[in-house]
């Protein structure tokens, strides 16, 4: 990996830069030239009103009043989902409509159009949405609601669809340092060149902090991006990137000799090639070819008995290549269709008890129409076929019509059904422990008899915009059917270790649906001022082991922001979160409530631009954050940022 | 051969060669800066229109301005010339007869009228390619009508238009937000203030901004903003400009074919003008993406009726 990148960057140095045009006299020809078609069909998204879902747009301008430092943090602004700061199983995470696991599997994460989960930790995605700082992003859509007919296999309950800014908006260089409680201590220098025909960015940042209160800590995250752009001709561009991101992460306990205190390592890597061609008015292809790679090192000696060591580690990758082509029929019919070749390799010797690889190839062909009945109906129709060497076929189907029924109004419905293929480690783990030639225990041996978890959700949607009022809202109302839910199940196995005769296989244990509706408010009252609601209900009738009573789940999210008049920004992120649960491992997550402030001004040092800010992070008492131990206390830090 | 023979078969011959030119007396000479087909289409409306008043093919020819050098005196009641080399070089061979440039936009033309000796109408005038401010500003209004800011990215070599910028947009009630980028310095920098200040971006044909190089830019970053970009020809619509005013060759072809009708019937040629008939094309995805709901044709209904009033 290290090596394909080196190469990349002497390529990219090789790449004369344009010189821009020197003025010459205009003449008809600027009124009679040809120019390329830019805003291609593929180029042009569709309006909020027309896509096949709910989606919430968090931007630039969003994430910055937010105060987050981390990605997952911010999740907690779109309603529905539960987050958390924890580095405990791996790294922070969201999840939408159910409880938080030790691996958040149940979404998509795409940076950049790249499916960034993570196949060695059961599919997790919290490791992926730590790939790019939160500075680098554009924007962020989430998508809420299952889709993998158009985002893929991994789009369960909904999509993380990170964008990250194109290198022409971060030309010049740019730094910026936050220092704060808890041992905040962030670092990002970003340096930007080129012009329309290359442009480059190069990114290095390192977020760090002591973690969760009863953590062990600390945490430290880091990372570089590179990105080129590269318009090669007029119909032609070529996307290329490549990052590091390496999260350590101060785990254990030190009152807990079974799980002693070390620091686990989990190191991501990744190149990515994006080719764009036009083909005309109204056609495009689009060529996407990733690598991913990932290294994990968690190893500790278990204390209760000397000799014996516990180890995590291991590794995985992901390639990836995939066509596709988006066209135009006709005035009223857009279409997307392609294929996707993916391999995953994961290979851990103490997690699977081989150094063999074990791989999974898949082979995806995906469509999906929007077909403009009329100007009042849209109809959002596709699927995406899957065969996987391990789990065998599946489909995915969705449908979505949209009905705008009034100027500004809309309402849809729609149905999708979609698949979720157990992991390699719900599949094959075989976790043994020995002492010398005696087999202690075996704690994890999978019979692989699992088969992906199934999902069928219906929705009714409205969307409603009021240019008066300059207010928007949307409304979700849903109900997801979850089949074959996959979980932790105890068996017999006789000859399992001298400790004792059971295994933990992962089986389709149970079928639940999850009720409710939620929404999101955008309104702006004023001149330079936001407000953004978010509110969400849903009832689940998820079995909760142990004592813990079912309970509703609601949660409220709140972010109102005040441009100043000297042009300072205030904003206030509300959070309230009702008592949940973890869903099948016996803990209680009780109610959260949080009160974030920032307070930023811009600064000016000539032609050099800048910001300080001041975020208060959880006003009130610390809350629970993921285990009954951990909490999230009140932190202030201070960020300074210039650019030029 | 005898003598005298020979010499009338060379005299023939020479006359032969001079051809055409030597029998002169043209009603029209057109020089076309290109044979491209947007010259044509130009050149065939000029002269259908022609043809529909009366002038007969047969008394007008066509011809490139290569062709004007190496043919010696050439005369004619009236040059047409389509396109700015077309202007300069019929300028520069300076034919008695009074010159018609056309295809070719303002700026070009005072270029041409600067260099030439002519200074009166009536022996040099001009309709041009581009579209009075004042069309291309109620187009905004019509288009968007709760836009209240016009950015507009500008070369060093087109500054001097801001004067008359700004007193369209005022007499409109727009606010201008100008952005100049010098030479040898990426469009993006002056791109940026545009996108954070303004409602939209109106295209200014200048070649040190707008070129195929920049437009992928200006234009992803412009929609990315919700900017849109308003274009000056049908390719900018094409490419992904929101909306675009222009005349197509053939509108310019025709209006040349009606003042040069006048010159023939012996009327005084006009002054300058800019061109009467024009389009206006939507880019309807994009419009859709942006959610707008523009109909080109009622766009341009609307603003010939504010024309006539």
């Amino acid at each position: 990996m290290s090596r394909r990148i080196g190469m990349a960057l002497v390529w990219f140095l090789g790449v004369p830069v344009a010189i821009a045009q020197s003025p010459g006299a205009v003449s008809e020809k600027e009124f009679l030239a040809d120019m390329p078609v830019v805003l291609s069909v593929s180029r042009l998204p569709q309006r909020l009103d027309e896509t096949p879902g709910a989606v919430t747009v968090l931007d630039r301008n969003m994430i910055r009043l937010s105060g987050a430092r981390d990605l997952a943090d911010l999740l907690r602004l779109v309603p529905g989902f539960r987050v958390s700061n924890s580095f405990e199983s791996n790294a922070p995470q969201g999840s939408y409509h159910i409880s938080l696991g030790t691996f958040s599997n149940h979404i998509q994460v795409l940076v950049d159009g790249r499916s960034v989960y993570s196949p060695y930790l059961q599919g997790s995605t919290g490791p992926g949405l730590q790939t790019v700082a939160l500075e680098d992003i554009e924007r962020i859509e989430v998508l809420r609601g299952s889709n993998s007919a158009a985002y893929g296999a991994r789009a369960f309950l909904g999509v993380v669809n990170i964008v990250t800014l194109d290198p022409l908006a971060t030309l010049g260089a740019h730094a910026q340092v936050s220092w704060g409680d808890n041992g905040i201590q962030d670092t990002l220098v970003r340096l930007g060149l080129g012009d329309e025909r290359a442009s480059f960015r190069l990114g290095v940042d390192r977020r760090s902090d002591w973690g969760l209160v009863g953590a062990t800590g600390p945490n430290r995250v880091t990372r570089f991006n590179l990105r080129a752009d590269l318009q090669l001709a007029a119909s032609d561009q070529v996307e290329l990137r490549a990052g590091q991101s390496v999260l350590e992460a101060g785990v254990g306990y030190s009152t807990l000799p079974g799980d002693d205190v070390r620091v686990r390592r989990a190191d991501t890597s990744f190149f990515q090639l994006d080719w764009y061609r036009n083909l005309g008015l109204d056609s495009d292809l689009a060529l996407k070819l990733s690598r991913t790679q990932e290294l994990n090192q968690d190893k500790f000696p278990y204390l209760p008995i000397p000799g014996v060591v516990v180890d995590y580690g291991g590794r995985a990758t992901s390639d990836n290549l995939s066509l596709q082509h988006t066209f135009r029929q006709g005035p009223a019919l857009r279409i997307v269709w392609g294929g996707e070749l993916r391999r995953e390799a994961v290979s851990s010797r103490p997690i699977y008890n081989t150094d063999s690889d074990f791989v999974n190839d898949f082979v995806r062909l995906f469509g999906n129409a929007e077909w403009r009945l009329n100007p009042q109906w849209l109809l959002n129709a596709g699927g995406m076929l899957e065969h996987s060497s391990v789990d065998g076929d599946s489909f995915s189907p969705r449908i979505m019509l949209n009905w705008h029924f009034a100027p500004g109004q809309t309402l849809r419905y729609g149905v999708s059904h979609a698949f979720r293929p157990p992991s390699t480690f719900e599949k094959f783990s075989n976790v043994r422990y020995s002492l010398g030639d005696v087999l202690l225990d075996s704690t994890k041996v999978a019979r692989g008899r699992v088969k992906p978890e199934k999902i069928l959700a219906r929705e009714i949607g409205y969307l409603g915009n009021f240019p008066g009022l300059r207010m928007n809202l949307d409304v979700r109302l849903f109900e997801e059917e979850i089949r074959d839910f996959i979980k932790s199940s105890n068996y017999a196995l006789p000859g399992s270790g001298v400790l004792d005769s059971n295994a933990i296989d992962y089986i389709n244990d149970e079928n639940f649906s999850i009720r409710g509706i939620e929404y999101q408010l955008k309104w702006q009252p004023w001149r330079g001022g936001e407000l953004v609601l978010g509110q969400s209900f849903s009832n689940s009738d998820q079995l909760v082991s142990g004592n813990y009573p079912k309970l509703p789940f609601s949660s409220t999210s709140l972010m109102a922001s005040q441009k100043l008049p000297s042009g300072a920004d205030l904003s206030v992120i509300y959070q309230q979160v009702g008592a949940t649960h973890f869903a099948g491992v016996d803990l209680p997550a009780p109610a959260i409530s949080r009160t974030d402030l920032r307070l930023a001004m811009p600064l000016r040092f000539g032609a050099r631009r800048g910001e300080v800010s001041l975020v208060f992070q959880n006003l009130g008492p610390a809350y629970q954050d993921y285990l009954p131990e951990t909490s999230f206390r009140r932190q202030v830090y201070l960020t300074l940022k210039l650019e030029n | 051969m005898p003598l005298f023979l020979r010499a009338l078969l060379l005299l023939c011959l020479g006359c032969l060669a001079a051809g055409k030119l030597c029998a002169a007396d043209f009603q029209v000479v057109i020089v076309s800066s290109e044979r491209s087909p947007a010259y044509q289409e130009a050149a065939d409306a000029l002269l259908g229109e022609l043809e529909r008043q009366g002038v007969p093919r047969k008394t007008t020819l066509q011809i490139t301005p290569s062709e004007l050098g190496t043919g010696g005196e050439l005369t004619a009641r009236l040059f047409v010339t389509l396109g700015a080399d077309a202007a300069m070089a019929v300028v520069k061979a300076d034919p008695r007869a009074p010159i018609l440039c056309t295809l070719l936009p303002q700026e070009s033309f005072e270029r041409v009228r600067r260099d030439s000796g002519r200074r009166s109408n009536s022996v040099l005038s001009a309709v041009y390619i581009n579209q009075p401010l004042n069309r291309q500003m109620d187009l905004v209004r019509l288009a968007l009508p709760d836009a209240g800011r016009v950015g507009l990215i500008l070369g060093d070599g087109s500054q001097g238009q801001i004067p008359a910028v700004e007193s369209a947009a005022q007499s409109r009630g727009f606010k201008l937000v100008i952005a100049v980028v010098a030479p040898g310095e990426p469009v993006f920098k002056g791109l940026k203030k545009i996108l954070e200040e303004a409602d939209l971006l109106l295209a200014w044909p200048d070649q040190q901004i707008y070129n195929s190089n920049s437009i992928q830019n200006v234009l992803l970053a412009s929609f990315r903003a919700r900017v849109p970009l308003i274009g000056f020809s049908s390719a900018y619509v094409r490419a992904g400009a929101l909306v675009a005013v222009y005349s197509t060759p053939a509108q310019i072809g025709i209006q040349a074919g009606a003042t040069a009708r006048g010159v023939l019937q012996g009327k005084t040629m006009p002054p300058p003008q800019y061109p009467v008939e024009f389009t206006v094309s939507v880019n309807e995805h994009v419009a859709r993406s942006l959610g707008l709901t523009l109909d080109a044709s009622a766009l341009g209904e609307r603003l010939r009726a504010m024309e006539q009033r």
